[in-house]
């Protein structure tokens, strides 16, 4: 015997009340001089027994009434495993249903997700009579279909019927801490959880703390755990898909490179991987001999895009069960020249002198003859006519040992940041370094770091620093995480400036200046390469030459791949957004004339009829384009009408996902201590495992209608009692 | 005394019908002026009543001869002779009879009606007396016909404050002893008392030969009992408060009561007593002339 609602119990205080009442009302009276008090006497000496008769009933009844209320509203309940007397108990429960995209490997005739529906509609059908439910949708995140328990169970069976199935992964420890929350506060006697989801052991990849939880709440919450889909032994997906240079110049091949990973326990033979550009759908295609289980293989297959503007690019391997990993899309914004202006601080008398002579053949790495049809334009001027020329005709600009520059420069090259622009700053021996470190850094915050001291000799080759061989977080350098993509690490410093970047409490000057970030560090884990985003634009910093005074870099093969995917990085800043992880929210910065209007978007699963609105608003005074529903792997489309603008983003599902292992058989064994985990099938009969717990009842009705009994019969008794007599 | 208090007593409207009316008395009483009243005195003057045989001592100017002539035997002649009456007119100021749920208190109304009859009276020339009593006579005016009384009477009436518990049947039974001349005894009162006690009383005026009417003057309150919730009762002679519901015991109260009036009515009758309720809502001259009437009706010479 427990109550439901035990601070409620403290209503039986309330007993009081009548004895409080008549113990006021005796103070409540009026006052009669009178004479004939013989015959009141006489009358009262013959009633006074009966009349205290009469209101202790009273009183006793009243004082019943509300204790028994009280008692009600506390809602005592007694749970009992050994008789099913008083039937079965309400349940108030949370139904998970598990959406990752593992669920949708097909048996050839339905999906996980088919089964998984039909199991959860069981549960639901389990439930006894007058039990609520809630329905969530669990992947990476608990998504709530009725986030709060419904008495309708209809209503549940019909978003249980409806659901979808999504391309995020599954983590299966946030959708079972909001079934929790959501039961924890509820007064219930009976409190379950079902969770219906396929064994797959990336889902538990958080087990341990879903042991902990489910146990902590054992004995408050019952959790059922059906797990549905027969083992899936192979499943070949497609990991990774990147643009390999930083460019994506139109009609030049672009190389991409795509990650095919075996995720099965056996080995796959001939394996076609076909690229698709925008509407075609296949292009470039390479077969794998073979992959062996668990192995991932990059290969690279080219594309052309032909004209300016969005492509979503498409890898895809032959269909097997699990479809939504066969496939890989992202978008890339083609561009028909980059425009770089070298400015040469140290010209030198002859060209292979000058301090930009390695940089710009890096820029432009071709022979000279074709140099006109390459796509990377570069112009340079010495440090004298940067204050001449009107930087918004270039997409990026190089400083390359300038030494100092005047302020209305400063201020121009602060406008042309702002408006998108990208600049690129190699130190040497001729900068001002309190120009740059006064200005630049600590007055208009455009460096992401000041310059410290130079340490090292330039004129020796024995002492010498190297870059970081590992661990590159930075996407203009997480190319060399990949050791087939070569090395950095050869490249020998012998003199740099010491970035100090700003103490990360220090705001910056200009609230246009963005966090500065570490692109590449010395071996020492020193900065090497910093940057910061600034307005639309942004700044890169190196801490040495762009030629070989103080450094061998520029003449290391790497050199052209940092230089090619920091331009990248320049040139298309605001293109890095236009793939996000499945799930994650799209953002995009767009021109100022779009404000209010509203984008239709259409998803890759949708078709045109289901369009999803979405309004241009500003965000931090920007206006920004957002889309969260990024719940399908694929390309996106957003319109707008008038003027016609197109943009396309894309949506990667988590590779994770495509591991199709089973949870092991002693960490199913570890949950059943704290779940009952059963595998369900069409034959399994839920009701009948779950019903038995279910005995048990509560008592809040019955005590109900006794008072309400009860106050009938006071208030005839107090009708009675005072008529007449 | 404030005229305008004496004069409340005294209501033009009743004294006017009432005077049509008179006040017989309802027996032969005793009187000194020849007035409209039969006299208990059989006697010697006007009008023959009886014989009685003589006895030693008579007077022997009384003899019948023309009895003694006829049978040889001595018989007295005897006569009723119309009488001046003396009414004693005798209020109950105890404190029980301050009630008053109207306009009036039970001894407000009593006042007035002590009042209304004294003019009566001395307006038909004969002769009143009024007292107020408790526990014994508190204020005596004595006997008197001469009109002008009725002022000093009013005086008295109006200067009383009830303030002791009463003792009707301890008056009555003084009165019977000390007022010799027999005439009407009228008592105003409310009777709270040991009912047996105050019939003694009047049997005790009714020996003594007098005519007794005795008035007893309730308010509605106290013959209807109307009160609701909660009610604390306060005794007006020292009786102990009493608080209950009086709604619950309306029906027993007013059986209590009931029976209390009708020992007293049945005792008034057994001794000849006129009891006439009087109900204080009631105005003074519609009961006063309701019962002078009925008085004119049953007096017979």
């Amino acid at each position: 015997m427990g109550f439901l609602n035990p601070l409620l119990l403290a209503g039986a205080a309330a007993v009081a009340v009548p004895i409080i009442i008549h113990l006021l009302n005796r103070r409540k009276f009026q006052r009669v001089v009178w004479g004939a008090m013989r015959f009141i006497k006489a009358s009262v000496d013959q009633n006074q027994r009966r009349m205290r008769i009469e209101d202790l009933i009273l009183l006793a009844l009243r004082c019943l009434i509300l204790a028994l209320l009280a008692l009600a509203l506390s809602r005592p309940a007694m749970k009992s495993s050994t008789t099913d007397l008083f039937g079965q108990t309400k349940v108030t429960g949370v139904l998970l249903l598990d959406n990752s995209f593992s669920m949708g490997v097909s048996d050839g005739a339905e999906t996980r997700f088919d089964k998984a529906r039909k199991a959860a509609e069981q549960a639901i059908d389990a439930l006894p009579a007058g039990s609520a439910t809630a329905v969530l949708l669990a992947s990476d995140i608990a998504q709530g279909l009725i986030p709060e328990p419904t008495f309708d169970l209809n209503f549940a069976r019909k978003n249980i019927r409806e659901a979808k199935l999504s391309d995020r992964a599954s983590d299966l420890a946030p959708a079972i801490q909001k079934a929790i929350e959501t039961l924890k506060g509820r007064a219930a006697l009976r409190k379950e959880i079902y969770l219906v989801t396929d064994g797959q052991a990336a889902g538990w990849r958080q087990l341990g703390d879903i042991q902990k939880s489910l146990e902590q709440t054992k004995s408050e919450i019952k959790s059922h755990i059906l797990l549905v889909g027969a083992k899936e032994e192979g499943n070949l997906g497609i990991s990774g898909l990147t643009v390999a240079g930083g460019l994506t110049p139109v009609n030049r091949p672009i190389r991409f490179e795509v990650q095919v990973t075996n995720f099965g326990k056996e080995e796959a033979k001939n394996v076609r991987v076909t690229l698709g550009v925008g509407s075609e759908p296949s292009g470039d295609e390479i077969t794998v001999p073979l992959l062996r289980p668990g192995e991932t293989i990059g290969v690279s297959l080219f594309g052309k895009l032909r004209a300016e503007g969005f492509y979503p690019v498409t890898a895809r391997i032959p269909d097997d069960r699990l479809l939504a990993d066969n496939k890989r899309t992202v978008v890339c914004r083609a561009i028909r020249e980059a425009r770089v202006l070298l400015v040469d601080g140290e010209p030198g008398t002859e060209p292979r002198d000058s301090e930009t002579f390695i940089l710009g053949h890096a820029l432009v790495p071709v022979a000279s003859l074709d140099r006109e049809n390459y796509f990377v334009k570069t112009t340079t001027i010495s440090a004298m006519e940067l204050s001449t020329t009107r930087l918004d005709d270039f997409d990026a600009v190089i400083l390359a040992n300038v030494a100092d520059f005047p302020e209305a420069t400063v201020k121009a090259l602060e406008q042309y940041l702002k408006r998108g622009g990208g600049l690129m700053v190699f130190p040497g021996a001729k900068v001002n370094v309190g120009f740059y470190n006064d200005v630049l850094f600590t007055r208009h915050a455009l460096l992401p770091a000041a310059l410290g001291p130079a340490e090292g000799n330039a004129d020796q080759e024995e002492k010498f620093v190297t870059l970081q061989t590992r661990n590159y977080e930075h996407p203009v350098t997480a190319l060399w995480n990949n050791p087939g993509a070569g090395t950095l690490a050869s490249a020998r410093f012998y003199r740099a400036f010491k970035l100090e970047p700003a103490a990360a409490n220090q705001k910056p000057a200009a609230t246009d200046a963005g966090p500065a970030r570490t692109v590449l560090r010395y071996a020492d884990g020193g900065p090497a390469v910093m940057e910061r985003a600034w307005g639309l634009g942004r700044v890169f910093l190196f801490s040495s030459t762009a030629d070989t005074a103080w450094n061998d870099l520029p003449v290391r093969p790497a050199f052209l791949a940092l230089v090619q995917r920091t331009l990248g990085s320049l040139v298309q800043r605001q293109d890095e957004g236009l793939n996000v992880p499945v799930g994650q929210e799209f953002t995009r910065q767009v021109s100022l004339d779009l404000i209010g209007r509203d984008a239709q978007v259409t998803g890759p699963a949708q078709s045109t009829a289901t369009r999803e609105l979405r309004r241009i608003e500003l965000a931090n005074g920007v206006p920004t384009f957002r889309f969260a529903s990024t719940d399908s792997g694929g390309a996106y489309e957003a319109t707008v009408n008038d003027p016609p603008v197109v943009i396309r983003f894309a949506a990667q599902p988590d590779p994770r996902e495509s591991d199709l292992a089973e949870l092991a058989v002693e960490d199913k064994e570890k949950l059943k201590t704290a779940a009952s985990v059963y595998d369900w099938s069409p034959s399994l009969s839920f009701r009948d495992l779950v019903e038995k717990e279910r005995v048990g009842t509560e008592f809040w009705l019955p005590l109900a209608l006794l008072v309400l009994a009860l106050a009938a019969v006071e208030t005839w008794l107090a009708q009675w009692f005072s008529r007449q007599k | 005394m404030d005229k305008q208090t004496i004069d409340s007593l005294l209501d033009p409207l009743t004294i006017q019908r009432a005077e049509a009316l008179g006040l017989q008395a309802r027996y032969v009483v005793e009187g000194y002026m020849a007035g409209e009243h039969k006299s208990p005195y059989r006697g010697f003057a006007i009008e023959f009543a009886q014989h009685r045989e003589y006895a030693p001592g008579d007077d022997t100017r009384h003899i019948d001869w023309k009895v003694q002539a006829r049978t040889d035997r001595y018989f007295i002649k005897q006569y009723e002779q119309e009488t001046n009456y003396v009414s004693n007119i005798l209020l109950d100021g105890s404190e029980s009879m301050q009630y008053g749920s109207g306009r009036l208190t039970k001894f407000q109304y009593g006042k007035m009606l002590a009042a209304c009859l004294a003019y009566l009276i001395l307006h038909q020339r004969d002769a009143a007396a009024v007292g107020i009593f408790d526990q014994a006579m508190r204020d005596y005016a004595p006997r008197s016909d001469n009109r002008a009384t009725i002022h000093t009477v009013m005086q008295r009436l109006a200067a009383f404050a009830p303030t002791a518990q009463t003792n009707i049947a301890g008056v009555l039974h003084d009165i019977a002893r000390v007022v010799r001349r027999k005439g009407i005894i009228i008592v105003i009162s409310d009777l709270f008392d040991d009912e047996e006690k105050v019939l003694e009383g009047i049997q005790h005026l009714r020996f003594a030969g007098h005519e007794v009417v005795l008035f007893h003057t309730l308010d509605p309150d106290e013959f209807e009992f109307p009160f609701k919730g909660l009610v604390e009762f306060e005794g007006l002679e020292g009786i102990p408060k009493i608080l209950t519901r009086p709604q619950e015991i309306r029906k027993s109260y007013l059986r209590e009561f009931e029976a209390f009036r009708t020992r007293l009515r049945e005792g008034c009758e057994k001794n000849h007593v006129h009891y006439v309720m009087v109900n204080t809502a009631q105005p003074l001259q519609e009961m006063l002339s309701s019962y002078l009437a009925f008085r004119l009706k049953t007096t017979t010479r």
